[in-house]
């Protein structure tokens, strides 16, 4: 059988469903809800927006093991501090993949927070670090950070399903804070079973958004954001 | 102190999933085609559709990347979502050390059924072989540009009849490699649909299916 003589064989043409109508309902969604309490704890700002954006650390450690073992490429990812290592996990003790749990050792890859910042940049796919993060703290524009929360379990509903990343942060600064940027920080170590020699990689950004509209959270209040990430809602 | 008009779990899952925020553009977009080829290597239907179908397996597994494979720096377990959802172990014996990877493949089927978000296999899976009602899968394609990744197979009908595709998954297996060579094996339905029309692969012939998955970035 013979393959390649293609779109010039017969009259194609695109379906009218394939086209982008803006009216197909999308699979997956993920959403960012910013909850902005004062000093006595009473609600004074909800903020929500579609969360657009995984950043190429998360694609390359979503890929599945075919693209490394069809290509024989690594993917390059990057640190917070913009260090690189070539991931490449294979079916195989010497190849260096996420660290998984065992009772004695303890080489954890694990989310470390939803971290928040003062900055923006235009390109979150490129992204690896917040423009300018928000440090943990009470001095002047810090903020004390929570931490993280996961859900325990997916929530299904009918034929769509959830989960929550959330955290609450608050603001000891003596002063107005003001959050334009958000991201979800995750620490990697990648291990070698074999010889159980862990590479402490460090923390990596795997989702950045930047916020549709500022968020201020004054002295003594506290600011809660959710990260929702679910199928068919 | 909490204020009384924001408490209940009720009031925050109201927030974390809105209705909708029509002005913003989706987060993600994913299509299913289809190229289907006689046996003299002409194109002779293309079929591409808006995938629709995602499964709580696909979140679960995309979560690793998000929340990694521990609960957190000093806790030594894995996260609920792993263990209740995937059904990983919460960790494993002091005797190994192990990591984790996964894999995908598509698979397809004759039948049809409605979907769930919990779903683990199609209606009617098409088996790999050369009998009748068969496809010869061939290897699987994965490939990406940026925010994109791209899914394909191809499949052969080496019978004499045509063989009719009515549905389609994305599946995932999970590798738990151990220190001893051993690896366990975990495996879920990712995604489900049905054709909107059927995609007949004629004797003899081939088709080439994809799976687009896009995020915005």
């Amino acid at each position: 059988m013979m393959v390649g003589k293609e779109i010039e064989d017969i009259d194609i043409t695109m379906p009218k469903d394939a086209y982008d109508t803006g009216k197909d309902t999308p699979t997956f969604r993920a959403y960012l809800t910013v909850v902005v309490r004062d000093s006595e704890g009473k609600l004074v700002k909800v903020h929500r927006q579609r969360s657009h954006s995984p950043t190429a650390n998360f694609i390359g450690l979503m890929l599945p093991l075919t693209y490394f073992n069809v290509t024989g490429s690594s993917y390059t990812i990057k640190t917070t501090g913009g260090s690189t290592y070539n991931y490449e996990p294979a079916i195989n003790p010497t190849a260096q993949c996420i660290s998984y749990p065992n009772t004695a050792d303890n080489y954890p890859s694990y989310i470390i927070m939803i971290q928040v910042g003062s900055g923006q940049q235009s390109n979150p796919y490129a992204a690896y670090s917040l423009a300018a993060p928000i440090a943990n703290g009470s001095g002047t524009g810090q903020l004390v950070y929570g931490n993280p929360s996961v859900s325990s379990n997916i929530t299904v509903s009918g034929s769509s399903a959830y989960f929550t990343i959330s955290q609450t942060f608050n603001n000891n600064s003596g002063g107005t804070v003001t959050i334009t940027e958000v991201g979800i920080i995750t620490y990697l170590q990648f291990s070698q079973s074999y010889n159980n020699n862990p590479l402490n990689f460090g923390q990596v950004l795997v989702w950045y958004d930047v916020l549709n509209s500022s968020i201020s959270v004054a002295n003594g209040g506290s600011v809660t954001i959710y990260y929702t990430f679910t199928v068919n809602p | 102190m909490v204020t009384p008009d924001l408490v209940s779990d009720e009031d925050i899952a109201k927030l974390i999933i809105p209705d909708d925020l029509p002005d913003e553009q989706p987060t993600f977009k994913a299509y299913i085609e289809a190229k289907v080829y006689d046996k003299e290597g002409h194109l002779i239907q293309y079929h591409r559709q808006p995938m629709r179908s995602l499964t709580q397996y696909f979140l679960a597994l995309m979560s690793i990347p998000i929340i990694g494979t521990y609960q957190g720096a000093s806790v030594n377990q894995a996260p609920g979502i792993l263990t209740n959802v995937l059904g990983l172990p919460s960790s494993i014996s002091a005797r190994y050390s192990a990591d984790i990877s996964w894999d995908w493949a598509i698979q397809l089927g004759s039948g049809t059924q409605a979907f769930s978000p919990t779903l683990t296999s199609l209606a009617a899976p098409i088996s790999n072989g050369t009998g009748a009602g068969q496809l010869s899968y061939g290897s699987l394609s994965v490939s990406y540009a940026g925010s994109t990744i791209y899914v394909s197979i191809h499949v052969t009908n080496t019978t004499s009849n045509t063989i009719s595709v009515t549905e389609i998954g994305l599946t995932g297996t999970i590798y738990i490699q151990y220190s001893n060579g051993s690896v366990s094996e975990y495996s879920f339905l990712l995604s489900y649909d049905t054709f909107s029309t059927a995609v007949s692969v004629p004797a003899l012939g081939m088709t080439i299916f994809q799976i687009t998955l896009s995020f915005t970035g």
